[in-house]
């Protein structure tokens, strides 16, 4: 199935990294900026999913703190950033 | 019993990127924002529970199991509470819904 010895997970891996960057284009070309805000955290939950796959590949647990402490922070900066945009954004369209 | 467990983890991990491939999808078929953000989160949301419980049948009854139902959990509670927050802001900052192709009856 692949040139090389590549495990299941491993694809998986690659498969997940590409949606991520796959929905960079969508906070790029988002015409508001909640697009935006909305791709950015589509992305945060994605980069949670790859470091919890990453772990399982190391057999290691101590990973998913990170993962666990990434998606509590991601969502305090994200409620942060969305309490500043309300007030500071002006919808041109 | 080791390798029954990996075939049954290895369904539920393929099936959990599928739904995030919907998610992909749906980001990028949807014309406005409101009826991108309800279809994301949600899908986001069951994807991501689909693969970590795949990966808590793979290790068993171990420490990564429960900090993976740990995550679950998190996830379970912490992303419905984004989309809302986004979704609350957005509307009370005045984001309204321009004239999309699909739903001409909104924008009246």
């Amino acid at each position: 199935m692949s040139l090389f010895y590549m495990s299941l997970l491993e694809i998986i891996l690659w498969v997940i990294l590409l949606f991520a960057i796959v929905c960079v284009i969508r906070v790029i070309k988002g015409p508001t900026i909640w697009d935006r805000v909305l791709g950015f955290s589509i992305i945060s939950s994605k980069l949670v999913l790859i470091i919890a796959i990453f772990s399982s590949m190391r057999n290691t647990a101590y990973l998913l703190d990170l993962a666990i402490i990434y998606t509590l922070f991601g969502f305090l900066g994200e409620i942060f950033l969305i309490t500043f945009l309300s007030k500071n954004v002006k919808e041109r369209g | 019993m080791e390798n029954l467990l990996h075939i049954i983890s290895n369904i539920f991990i393929v099936v959990g990127t599928f739904f995030i491939l919907i998610g992909v999808i749906a980001i990028f078929k949807f014309k406005d924002f409101f009826s991108r953000i309800l279809s994301t989160s949600k899908i986001d949301t069951v994807g991501a529970i689909t693969i970590l419980s795949g990966l808590a049948i793979r290790h068993g009854i171990s420490w990564f199991s429960a900090k993976t139902i740990l995550l679950m959990i998190l996830i379970l509670i912490i992303n419905p509470l984004k989309s809302h927050t986004l979704l609350r802001y957005a509307v009370i900052s005045g984001h309204k819904n321009k004239k999309a192709k699909g739903n001409k009856e909104v924008a009246k």
